[in-house]
Parts: structure tokens; sequence; C-alpha cells
């Protein structure tokens, strides 16, 4: 039985649809990634499975049960925005969030958790006297204090420092090494690729790619070079059976069209200049992306990942 | 626990553990008892400097006795007859011939006078004021002062002089005085309620006096507690959903718990901070007037309806501010609904009168059956000396109860759409919406 079934779903704001015809499947103990840009429909599809908000038409089955209540002891939750009551003290907000969730020695898991995200000093302090990064920390373990089943993160890892943001995502796959089903949304491509078994792309409310890393890639084949070479990189464009896909400055990569042979087009470079590095690869998730979704999505990407 | 108490637990010791709560549970009832105190204290409080007036007597035989009864009074009545120290102001009266040329340019002259704080007031008595039923429009007394309504010296005036003339005109038709004013002496008429059986002697009991604290304090009071409690228990349930859509907490606990019961959680919550309220002031009256031998003022009888009512409102009103506070994104707006909140609250206040007055009539029962008025409106019926039918408080209390819950319901479909949206505030075209369709 899968964690999460998601058959047609359409869901509109007004005239805007959020998300189109969606259908989707997330196994058990998976780490499932939802990436795309803002405004695709990520949060939207996160909140119709926490059934906070309702879809239109199509069905949502959470570990095979259609559920028509948010009260889900069994899936913990952490949305896109943080919410803590800035007055009350950390042991006892994230003591009181573990019990709504009718969870199992919660009190223990607390003190465990605080320990583990070196949070502990700041149990009896407010949540106001906290840092964002330590917020996020608290928030994050107010979601998996119950030890829930499944939890579903909206944008982790968002504004947090690198130090933070690996304790976080040490923490995930721990839970997922415990059996925890993991779902989680972002717009860095890079941590998808890193952390997820499967991963979903969404764009302007439909479903553009949905696997496993290495799935999706061989869609595409080995089909991209990245190059490093003496003098200008614009030299490339000319090279025939190829297109120049990104300039990194230090590094160039091209996008073999015309089912062109690499030796061939290694061969032509060389002719025309020296190659310091040469790798035929796989193209990255960010590649894929923007190759579906265009442009305009690579633009919306970068703005973020800036 | 279930979570709905969970929620409950959470919103009372939020609430209960303030500053703001502690304070303003002792401040209430010292501010009340302080104003009380203040009233006594400046009771005596009054202008002891003398008061001149002018007596401008047309008549020819009202000035000597003023002049008289003014000059008695300033030698015996000016002092407290206790501690001998001045408590009133004495009254000098100076007469002035009436200028019959031109009575209009001499009243002018007077109110100056008057404006220059030369003199205190002037009295312009006519000529015909011994015998009125000869010439009704000679027979008048009209005193001028700067603030006529509220003057003491007017009322002395009055008595004294009608005293006077009273007696005069009784002497002018020959007739004995004393007999004559004894012939008219007025007797009171005693207000008392109605006899009843005492059910354990089966003697028939001696009819209770009213009693103004019985007829309106008492009434009186416990609305203004239910009033009170009301507004410690359903008002910070406002900021609490206000805070918790601003702070974005709704949707982690939208995560954890229907809206229904995170809204009855709430409200139960703040039924709790109410009756906390409650019971800190119902057993501090009843000490007090065990103390102090009122124990008659305290109406056991009409006290569990008063908890129930409580309840109640808080629960009625408590759930409309709070589908308030989530129909709203940030405290202004919610300010801009408070009005249609707070005249359901409001509109008892307003009405007490008539109600006490008349407490079994149309209006009174009418208006007590509006479920948003039944617990202050009914319990003031209640608690008033008169019987209402013993069927009424519970058809009240059943229409509160639906209207409740409808309520809870209906605020916790807003709540639940409400809470997740942001920017423009609704219109009341979005709110039917959201309560229609959820």
């Amino acid at each position: 039985m899968a964690a999460v079934e998601i058959e047609n779903v359409v869901k509109t704001f007004g005239k805007h649809r959020a998300v189109d015809d969606l259908s989707l499947e997330v196994p058990r103990g998976c780490v499932y990634g939802f990436i795309g840009p803002n405004g695709s429909g990520k949060t939207t599809t996160l909140r119709m499975i926490m059934n906070i908000i309702y879809p239109d038409s199509g069905t949502i089955r959470i570990f095979g049960t259609e559920r028509r209540e948010a009260c889900a002891d069994d899936v913990g939750y952490l949305p896109e925005e943080r919410g803590l009551y800035k007055k009350m003290k950390v042991r006892s907000l994230l003591r009181f969030y573990g019990g709504l969730k009718n969870g199992k020695d919660v009190n223990r898991e607390v003190d465990r958790w605080l320990e583990k995200f070196d949070l502990a000093e700041w149990a009896d302090r407010k949540v106001e006297t906290l840092s964002k990064g330590m917020s996020q920390k608290v928030q994050f373990i107010g979601t998996v204090v119950s030890k829930p089943e499944m939890i579903i993160l909206d944008e982790p890892f968002t504004g947090l420092d690198p130090v933070n943001t690996d304790v976080i995502k040490e923490a995930v796959l721990q839970l997922q090494a415990s059996g925890t089903t993991v779902i989680f949304s972002t717009h860095d491509m890079g941590t998808a690729e890193r952390m997820c078994d499967f991963i979903f792309m969404i764009f302007k409310g439909r479903k553009v790619l949905d696997g496993t890393l290495a799935s999706i890639q061989d869609q595409y084949g080995s089909d991209t070079l990245r190059l490093r070479i003496d003098g200008d990189p614009g030299l490339l464009r000319e090279i025939p059976g190829t297109r120049l896909v990104r300039d990194h400055h230090k590094l160039q990569e091209l996008r073999i069209v015309d089912k062109a042979d690499p030796q061939a087009v290694l061969a032509a470079i060389m002719s025309k200049t020296r190659v310091k590095y040469y790798e035929q690869a796989r193209p990255t998730l960010h590649d894929i992306f923007v190759r579906i979704a265009g442009r305009e999505a690579e633009e919306t990407i970068d703005e973020q990942d800036a | 626990m279930n979570k709905t108490l969970k929620i409950a637990v959470r919103e009372y010791n939020v609430t209960v553990r303030t500053k703001g709560f502690i304070i303003g549970l002792i401040l209430a009832p010292v501010l009340f008892s302080g104003s009380l105190i203040a009233m006594i204290l400046f009771e005596d409080k009054v202008d002891t400097t003398d008061k001149t007036i002018v007596l401008l007597d047309s008549s020819g035989v009202v000035a000597p006795i003023v002049e008289e009864k003014a000059r008695e009074r300033n030698e015996t009545a000016l002092c407290d007859e206790e501690t001998g120290k001045q408590v009133r102001p004495a009254y000098l009266i100076e007469r002035v011939a009436p200028d019959p040329e031109e009575p209009e340019r001499q009243k002018l002259a007077l109110s100056d006078r008057v404006r220059n704080k030369e003199i205190t007031a002037f009295v312009v008595i006519g000529a015909g004021v011994r015998k009125p039923w000869e010439d009704p429009g000679s027979a008048f007394i009209s005193y001028h002062s700067e603030n006529s309504l509220f003057s003491d010296e007017r009322g002395w005036l009055s008595w004294n002089i009608n005293d006077y003339l009273h007696g005069l005109r009784i002497r002018d038709a020959g007739l004995p005085e004393q007999e004559v004013r004894n012939a008219f002496q007025p007797i009171e008429v005693k207000g008392l309620g109605l006899v009843s059986l005492d059910k354990k002697t089966g003697e028939v009991e001696e009819p209770e006096a009213t009693d103004e604290g019985k007829a309106l304090g008492v009434p009186l009071a416990m609305v203004m507690l239910m009033f009170m409690m009301m507004m410690f228990g359903a008002m910070p349930l406002l900021n609490s959903v206000l805070e918790e859509k601003m702070q974005k907490i709704a949707e982690v606990l939208l995560g954890s718990i229907s809206p229904f019961d995170l809204m009855m959680g709430k409200l139960l919550g703040g039924v709790g901070v109410a009756l906390t309220g409650l019971i800190v002031y119902v057993a501090a009256g009843i000490i007090a007037s065990n103390c102090l031998e009122w124990e008659q003022y305290v109406p056991y009888d009409v006290l569990p309806w008063f908890f129930i009512y409580m309840v109640s409102a808080t629960f009625m009103f408590g759930a409309l501010l709070s589908a308030v506070g989530a129909a709203c994104s940030e405290a202004k707006e919610a300010q801009s609904l408070m009005p249609f909140i707070m005249l359901p609250m409001m509109i008892p206040m307003f009405v007490l009168i008539p109600v006490l007055k008349e407490p079994l009539g149309g209006f009174a029962t009418g208006m007590s059956f509006v479920p948003f008025f039944t617990p202050m409106l009914m319990l003031l019926r209640q608690s008033t000396q008169s019987t209402i039918p013993a069927w009424q408080p519970w058809v009240g209390l059943a229409g509160v109860i639906f209207t409740t819950i409808f309520i809870v319901w209906v605020s916790g479909r807003i709540f639940r759409v409400g809470i997740l949206m942001q920017g423009k505030p609704p219109k009341i075209k979005d709110l039917l919406r959201w309560a229609v369709r959820g």
C-alpha cells in the first residue's frame, strides 16, 4: 500500500487552475521531492494531501484511506510559513504540538530532539528569544516529535544557513532510515538530486516529471557535454551537432542534438582550440526541468537560487 | 487527553497566567469599589462660599419670609452637628425693588451681576402669587442663574415660598391652618412583594418590602458581572485567533485537529477563563455579603441560571469573535468588524431600565427570547422580584444553545477558509460563501 495516492486531482482558485489533473503515488518509506518554481502548485498539492484544503475533483488517499479531515496523527506537517506561539516556552510548545498529534513519549522525545539539535539550553526560554535558524529547528522538531509515519515538509531548508541545513537534512535521512515516509518540497534541484528517492516536478499546476532520478535521466540519455577550453567559449556555438546550453564562465555545457557523434563533436572542438576538460554526462535535474518547462521556468528557479 | 481539551487547556493557561488577567481581575472590583468610596468621600464636598440671591418681589409678601427663613437657616443648618464644620453655604438675601418701567433692563443688569460673580442668582416673584386663581398671568416665580437646573437654592426657595403661601392662603380663607394642614397630610404608598406560603411551616409569610437593592441593585450587578465576564472570556479569543492566523500557527494546528474541534477547544478555554473570574467574584461577593450582613441580597435561586447563561453567552460571542479573527488578516480589520459583534452584546445594556420596570411586559419578554439577548435579559428578568413563567428560561436557553451550536459550526467553516486567506479583507459576501460552502 502506497503512503499517498493522488488520482486526477484538480484544484482551482477563482479562474486560476492551481493543480491540473494530477496523479501521483508516493511509496512508503521513501523520500519524495516535490520541485518546481514558486506558484507552480507544490504547496497547494501538499495542503491537499494534508486535507487543509480540498480538491475540486479527484481523490487523495493516505495509507489507503480517503480522509476528510486534516487531523491525521500519522502525518506530520511542516508548513511553508513557520508558525510558533512566540510567548510560549520552547519545551511546552513542543509538548503541546506533540500532544496534539497524540504522540507517545512526547516529553522524552522533545528532550531527545532538543539535545540532538543543540537546543537543550533554550528549552525553557520563550520562542521569541530564538534566532530564525533555531525557530526553524524547533518547528521541525514540532513536526517529527510525535513520531508520525509520514512527514510532509514544505520548503524545510529555506532560510537556513549551510550548517543548519545539513543538520535538518541528516535528521530527515535518519527518519527515512527508520521507516518514515518523507515528502518535501524544494526549489533547490541539487538538494532534490542528492536526497530524494523519487522526484516529482510540477509546473503551472501540471506534473512534468515523476520518477527516480535515474529513470528521469535515462529518458534523456548521456546527451550532455561539459567542457573547459582555452579561448573564447563563443566558438562552441559554431560546433555542428551541438547547442550551447550554459556558459558557466569556467565551464561550458553543450547538448548533443540531431544524434551527432560525441567523438566527432570533440574532434571538431579540438580542431579549433585546446580542450582542458571533457565529460560526457547525463543532464542534471535542472537541465531536464528547463527543457520541459522552458526558459521562463529557468529564470524563476535562478532567481530563487540567487 | 482529548485534543479539544488540550487546545482548551493551552488557551486557558495563556490567558489566565498573564499579568493582564490577574491585574484586570483585581483592578475591576477595586475600580468599582473605588468609585463608590470616592462618591461617599466626595458627597459632602460642596461649595460652602456664601450664595447671594437677589429678590425682585412684586407680591410684597414673599421677600420678608425668604429673608427670615434664610437667616434661620444660616444660624442653624450650616454646620455638621457632630463635627461643627461648615458643610453648607450661607444664603444671603438681597432685596431689590422691581423696576416697573424697564423690567427687562433690570433683569439684564442683574444677569450681568451674576456673570460677574457678584451674586449667585436672582428671583423674580410675580404680583399674583398670593392668589394665582385671580390673575394666573402674574402668578409666577422665576429663578435665574448660570446653572438653575441643578441648583440647591432653587429647591430651597420653592419649598419655603410655597409652604408660606399655602399657610397664607388658608388664613386668607379664614380657615384653621393646623386643621387644614392635617387634612392634607400625605401618606406614602409603600411598595411590597406578594404574600406567599411557607412550605415548611404552612404559615402565611409576611410580604417582602420592595427594596431598591433587590429590585435594582442585584439585577444590575448580575448583568454587569455577566458582561464583564463575557468580555474576560470571549474577547481574548479574537486576538488569539488573529495571532494564530498572522503567525501562521493555524496551518500547523489544522494539520493536527479539525477546525470545529479547534474552535471548540478555544471556546472551552474562553469559558474556563470566564468561569474562573466568575467564581472569584461570586465567592468574594458571598463572603462580603455575609460579613456585611447582606445575605438577603445574594440571589441564590438565580445563581445556577447565571452560570448557565454566562457559559452559553461566552460560547456564543466567543465563536463570533473567533470567526472575526479568522476572517481578518490584521488587527485593524478586526477592529472595523468589532461594532457588529459588540452591538448584540450592548443592546441588552441599553434596554435594562425598560426591562427592569416591566419584566413581565411584552417588550421585555420578546427581547429576552432573542438568543443574543437571552443570557443578559432573561437573567435580568429572573433576578427581579417578579415571577416569570417557569418555561421561559428553558425556552430561552434552548434558543441560545441552538444558536451557539450553529455559530460554532459556521465559525469553524469561516475559520478553516479564512485562516489560509491573506491579503485583502473578506467582504460579507465572501464570509457568507465560506460559511455555506466551507
